[in-house]
């Protein structure tokens, strides 16, 4: 079995965590901004036109809350005690849960370049984060904990 | 092959450690089993990025060609002639933002006695690079200008290097309303790369007036006569995508273009406004169907 390093917990709840203040941060962008079509004044990127775009609600739910709750369900399932847990749904719905979170934020890069065709700095930051995750629960969460 | 090593294959694991093989070979089949899913889909999502960010870059806009004088004095002469016909023609149709018009009571903002209308942008912004192709046409029914020149959004912005004239450094001539355009910073980063080269400076009373109707900051900023205030571009600047100044300018004449239905529209639309600080003056431009179209989008906003 390939052996979980002892920072893992730690460092998945860490990320998870800053994924948490920086998606409420977008969320309250969200509800804040409503201007469109305008340059912040310092220019260089553009987070009011991505946090104000059509893509940034599915379904009526702005993709900032998205990501909050995707983020305090991480969060969770990225506790240590969650990687110490043998049961193997917390294990298959870390997975998938990953697995979702990225899948979103392929789409939504996707959209900010071809789309919006904006890059919200924020949103990049939470991307960041997403694929740090993926990438620690894809490279140490497919077995049972060794015990 | 020795009786000893066929002995030996023969026994197996039986043959070895009782401790020490088992979990050796446990790691080693379970890091075949279990690392290759994980990393399977990480060089997806890594390829998947890379196939989108390499596609996305690829397809940026290139370096612009700017015009020689005489190219930059033809391209000036046509956007601030734009015939009436293909005004006219356009009308407000689709006009995607218009002015917000202000208070009644609101006082007027006049400079030399004459209604004014102030402009804040700067050059890297994309959007200001829209709007200025439209206020230029609106302002030019109503005057001159002076020193007018070409230049280009920001080359790593959104709607990169998109081409468009520029405030800065021009004059403006009108018996009927004053003008004041303020480029804020130029579309050259600095060299840390943390902001815009500043370029013209708002006066107290400019930056006073700014920051009382667009506390956000955001430009382009526009200011007719503090009787309607426009926070950001009429219209999208996708639709001068990849176009050189040339085009953009031949494309006005042509009431049927992509480019002349944006822009024109919006051009009537700020004419129209800009008509109710001249008090309808010049007849001919404020009675014009185009601005009147636009006057009927002002008011049903």
């Amino acid at each position: 079995m390939r052996e979980r390093p002892s920072w893992l917990g730690a460092a998945t709840l860490v990320l998870a965590l800053a994924g948490v203040g920086v998606s409420a941060y977008l969320t309250y962008a969200h509800y804040a901004s409503s201007t469109i079509l305008a340059c912040s004044g310092s220019g260089l990127v553009d987070c009011e036109r991505v946090t104000t775009s059509a893509q940034s609600a599915v379904a009526g739910i702005p993709v900032a809350v998205l990501g909050l709750v995707w983020f305090v369900a991480t969060a969770a399932l990225v506790s240590p005690p969650a990687w110490r847990s043998r049961a193997p749904w917390v294990r298959w719905t870390r997975l998938a849960d990953v697995g979702v979170g990225m899948a979103m934020v392929l789409w939504l890069i996707y959209a900010e370049l071809f789309v919006i065709r904006a890059i919200c700095l924020w949103c990049t930051v939470v991307h960041v984060i997403v694929f740090a995750l993926f990438v620690l629960v894809m490279l140490y969460g497919w077995e049972e904990t060794e015990g | 092959m020795t009786s000893r090593t066929a002995q030996k294959k023969k026994a197996g694991p039986a043959g070895r450690h009782p401790k020490a093989k088992p979990k050796a070979r446990k790691r080693k089949g379970t890091q075949r089993r279990g690392r290759s899913p994980g990393l399977y889909a990480i060089g997806a999502v890594v390829a998947i990025v890379a196939v989108m960010v390499g596609y996305g870059v690829f397809n940026r806009a290139k370096t612009p060609d700017t015009p020689n004088a005489t190219g930059a004095s033809a391209v000036i002469d046509d956007v601030t002639s734009v015939p009436a016909s293909a005004l006219n023609a356009v009308g407000a149709d689709g006009v995607e933002t218009v002015p917000t018009a202000l208070p009644p009571s609101t006082a007027a903002y006049e400079v030399d006695g004459k209604p004014a209308i102030l402009y804040v942008g700067a050059e890297y912004c994309p959007y200001c690079a829209a709007e200025r192709w439209a206020l230029t046409i609106a302002l030019s029914r109503f005057g001159s200008f002076d020193g007018l020149g070409l230049t280009t959004s920001s080359s790593t912005d959104i709607y990169p290097s998109t081409r468009t004239l520029s405030f800065h450094g021009s004059t403006f001539h009108s018996d009927l309303i004053a003008f004041d355009g303020v480029e804020t910073a130029t579309n050259e980063l600095n060299a840390a790369g943390t902001s815009y080269q500043p370029l013209d400076t708002l006066t107290p009373e400019q930056q006073q007036l700014f920051q009382a109707y667009n506390s956000s900051g955001s430009i382009p900023f526009l200011l007719i006569g503090n009787r309607y205030v426009l926070s950001g571009s009429s219209f999208l600047p996708d639709v001068l995508q990849g176009k050189s100044w040339q085009e953009i300018a031949s494309a006005l004449q042509d009431p049927t273009s992509d480019v002349a239905k944006e822009v024109l529209a919006s051009a009537n639309v700020m004419t129209a406004a800009i008509c109710e600080l001249t008090d309808g003056e010049p007849a001919n431009v404020c009675t014009s169907p185009g601005v009147q179209q636009g006057a009927n989008a002002l008011a049903n906003a």
